[in-house]
């Protein structure tokens, strides 16, 4: 019977398939004199097509960026306009600011697996039905709504060496500690900040991630006896792996490009420019110092770190492509 | 087909050109219109300062009645920025607002020279330097900034000390302080110095009190020597005032503008290096303390043979582009923007003590009674003689001396380097 069925619209599909090209075959004869043409133009509309995308990428993106570029080797103030060679970049690997920036990127590189980690758990957990976890659900992703700028006004509260968070150590008999004015703490302070502010965002693909688990595997587990954190390691971190990398490479944009308005507010690069990272730099030379040759050099070099970085996360995802 | 794909060629033809058109920089100037001239600055937008505009704006236009002037108010954080960047587009303003100092010097290769347009205002005028390079001006002064050391009289009757007789000297002051800790609770300086600027008040506010008289016109004519004892004891000293206490506790995280104008205006504190402009100076604190409750004082004498002055400043003044089409209006506008009328208008809205020495303040507030009359015996203020790029570092190295991550000597030796390269 399903045999019988399927071969009628086989044969249906193959009939109006020959019927197409039979309707078509008159057409094209009956125009003899504009085949040519016509054909050419069908080879030009794909480009014609793509043109105004073409030409808007390479006029307000390429073009602005070899600009950027051909300005990072001429010269500041007297020199202004003259070509300078790799002057701006010597200069640069020799302002302890900008090395300070540079090993500030390779810190966040280092705590990334913090930031990615702990909206991990959290999802592992309202996955895992916590009690509260609708709840818990919205409070997490609450901050991601909040402008960077609020998020640091608020913690510049809290953490004030007299806000709460120092009276509250007090009262446990602790000393107070300079979150923001510490040299050694400040950037691991904002850097746990921006955590708290963004993590909601990944909380959520990894909720969607969780959502694609097979829960006949926990299930299976939990029969078997595992405990949560083999469950975590065992079930949940496999059957995640690309979600995880997703998270990963996201999170990593996130910190490299979005921390500015945080550090802006919270620390000004401070103290002794231990908060500062290449994209602050930029800002301040270019704003406060007039230096935009300069400027345009540290941003080539962050734009050189950011296609590294690119590159690096195109390679991930084609791994964890190939894995499926 | 034909038509159809000409047409896109068309379609996009015409995208393409207006999107070049409006992405790239195109010749014209605000300040190409003969009859327009746009201003750029950081004030024009605020409540206080409004009639001051508009008395800027009725000068000028009863010499240029067919001319409009259009302000636009930039936020302060990004004026710098967004100056450099419509400068280098060819799109700046034709007239434009600066501070005093590093920001304009670095800046005067795009300005147009004043000298033959402010002749008259010379006299009635204060605070040119901060606005002058190579004997050249470059802007005309609106205000004067200036860090008198203010102090609270309320605190100081608490601590048993005379709020009519503020100390003379170092150790006389040191001793007040502690008085001020014992009895009153409070700290003897509010310091903010998140962004670094707290040492450039400290510097500005305690050196006259620590260079002497030669060393001081030394330093401002360029002549700094930062092995000097004297300089070091600056350092020292800003070291030294954090380690004894003296200062309200995490200045490395707080911040000057407001927070810690907030602590001297809590009470929390006795003494704040101020300002004299509109913010941060005696108006802001007399809403807090009274009007009669701050006090102003010269700096303490740390050194012998220092004799303490008010050190003060062009605070912001107006300066013209080199690339306005018509200099003469522009240069019209900043002296109206400057003129005696506007300035009085200035002070009544603003409280700022501004470059005009004609206008009658004997009304105001004792604290710009004690202010005033030490304009004319006052000189210019040891930071604003540096580079933009040497207070940038001197505001790092001051949280290192701070932290106590980095010694005087350290910190001089930096600051010798970056002032003779820049």
């Amino acid at each position: 019977m399903p045999l019988g069925g399927s071969s009628p619209v086989v044969r249906s599909a193959q009939a109006e398939r020959t019927t197409g090209a039979k309707f078509e075959q008159p057409g094209r004869h009956g125009s003899t004199g504009r085949t040519p043409r016509g054909a050419r133009a069908e080879r030009l509309a794909p480009f014609v097509l793509v043109a105004p995308a073409v030409l808007i990428i390479v006029a307000l993106r390429l073009w602005p960026l070899l600009l950027g570029v051909n300005f990072s080797f001429t010269g500041d103030d007297e020199r202004n306009g003259s070509f300078v060679g790799f002057d701006n970049y010597a200069e640069l690997l020799n302002d302890p600011l900008f090395r300070t920036a540079l090993g500030n990127v390779g810190l966040l590189v280092i705590l990334l697996p913090v930031a990615v980690a702990i909206p991990g758990l959290l999802a592992t957990f309202i996955y895992l039905r916590v009690p509260g976890h609708r709840l818990f659900r919205g409070v997490y992703f609450f901050p991601a709504v909040l402008s960077p700028v609020i998020v640091g006004a608020i913690f510049n509260l809290m953490l004030g060496f007299d806000g709460p968070l120092n009276a509250a150590l007090a009262q446990l008999g602790l000393g107070p500690v300079d979150w923001l004015g510490d040299p050694d703490i400040a950037m691991f302070t904002v850097v746990g900040v921006h955590i708290w502010a963004t993590f909601g965002m990944a909380l959520v693909v990894f909720l969607a991630g969780f959502s694609t688990l097979d829960a006949a595997l926990l299930d299976a587990a939990r029969m078997d006896g595992a405990s949560l954190p083999q469950i975590i390691w065992h079930v949940i971190v496999p059957g995640l792996s690309r979600t995880i990398q997703f998270v990963f490479v996201t999170t990593m944009i996130g910190m490299l490009t979005s921390m500015f308005g945080l550090l802006y507010v919270m620390t000004s690069g401070g103290p002794e420019g231990s908060t500062y990272l290449p994209e602050f730099y930029v800002w301040i030379q270019q704003g406060r110092m007039n230096r935009p040759a300069l400027a345009s050099a540290a941003s080539t070099v962050l734009f050189l770190i950011m296609l590294v970085v690119g590159i690096l996360q195109v390679i991930v995802l084609r791994r964890a492509g190939r894995e499926d | 087909m034909r038509q159809r794909t000409l047409w896109s060629v068309v379609l996009v033809m015409g995208l393409a050109v207006t999107g070049c058109g409006s992405a790239a920089p195109t010749q014209s100037s605000p300040g190409e219109s003969k009859g327009r001239i746009v201003v750029w600055d950081w004030k024009s937008g605020e409540p206080a300062v409004a009639s001051y505009v508009e008395k800027a704006k009725a000068d000028f236009a009863k010499k240029h009645p067919d001319v409009t002037v259009e302000f636009v108010a930039q936020p302060f954080d990004q004026y710098y920025t967004l100056l450099g960047a419509a400068t280098q587009s060819g799109k700046g303003p034709d007239v434009m607002l600066f501070n005093g100092g590093g920001q304009l010097r670095d800046r005067v290769d795009t300005l147009l020279p004043l000298d033959q347009y402010v002749a008259e205002d010379k006299q009635r005028l204060a605070g040119w330097d901060a606005f002058s390079k190579d004997g050249k001006i470059y802007a005309a002064p609106v205000t004067l900034q200036g860090h008198p050391i203010y102090y609270n009289k309320t605190i100081y009757q608490k601590a048993g000390l005379d709020p009519a007789n503020p100390p003379k000297t170092w150790n006389e002051f040191v001793s007040g302080c502690a008085a001020i800790k014992k009895t009153a609770g409070a700290r003897c300086f509010a310091l903010g110095n998140k962004e670094g600027f707290g040492i450039q008040f400290f510097m500005s506010g305690l050196g006259p009190g620590i260079l002497t008289p030669k060393e001081y016109d030394d330093w401002i004519s360029g002549k700094r020597d930062w092995t000097s004892p004297h300089v070091k004891e600056i350092f020292a000293l800003w070291k030294k005032v954090n380690d004894d206490g003296l200062n309200n506790d995490g200045a490395n995280s707080t911040a000057l503008f407001n927070d810690a104008f907030a602590v001297f205006n809590t009470g929390k504190a006795a003494h704040i290096i101020g300002l004299m402009s509109d913010i941060g100076h005696w108006k802001d604190f007399g809403e807090f303390l009274g009007a009669d409750q701050v006090g102003v004082m010269t700096a303490p004498v740390v050194t012998d043979g220092a004799t303490p002055v008010l050190p003060y400043d062009g605070g912001i003044g107006y300066g013209v582009a080199k690339s306005t089409k018509n200099p003469q209006l522009a240069a019209d506008l900043v002296r109206s923007l400057t003129s005696t009328g506007a300035l009085t208008a200035f002070y009544t809205g603003a409280g700022a003590i501004t470059s005009d020495t004609t206008i009658d303040v004997s009304q105001g507030a004792p604290a710009v009674a004690a202010i005033v009359p030490q304009i004319k015996g006052g000189k210019p203020a040891l930071h604003v003689a540096l580079s933009s790029k040497t207070l940038d570092l001197m505001g790092r190295l001051s949280q290192q001396l701070l932290s106590g991550s980095a010694s005087v000597d350290d910190v001089v030796k930096q600051m010798a380097a970056s002032d003779k390269a820049s």
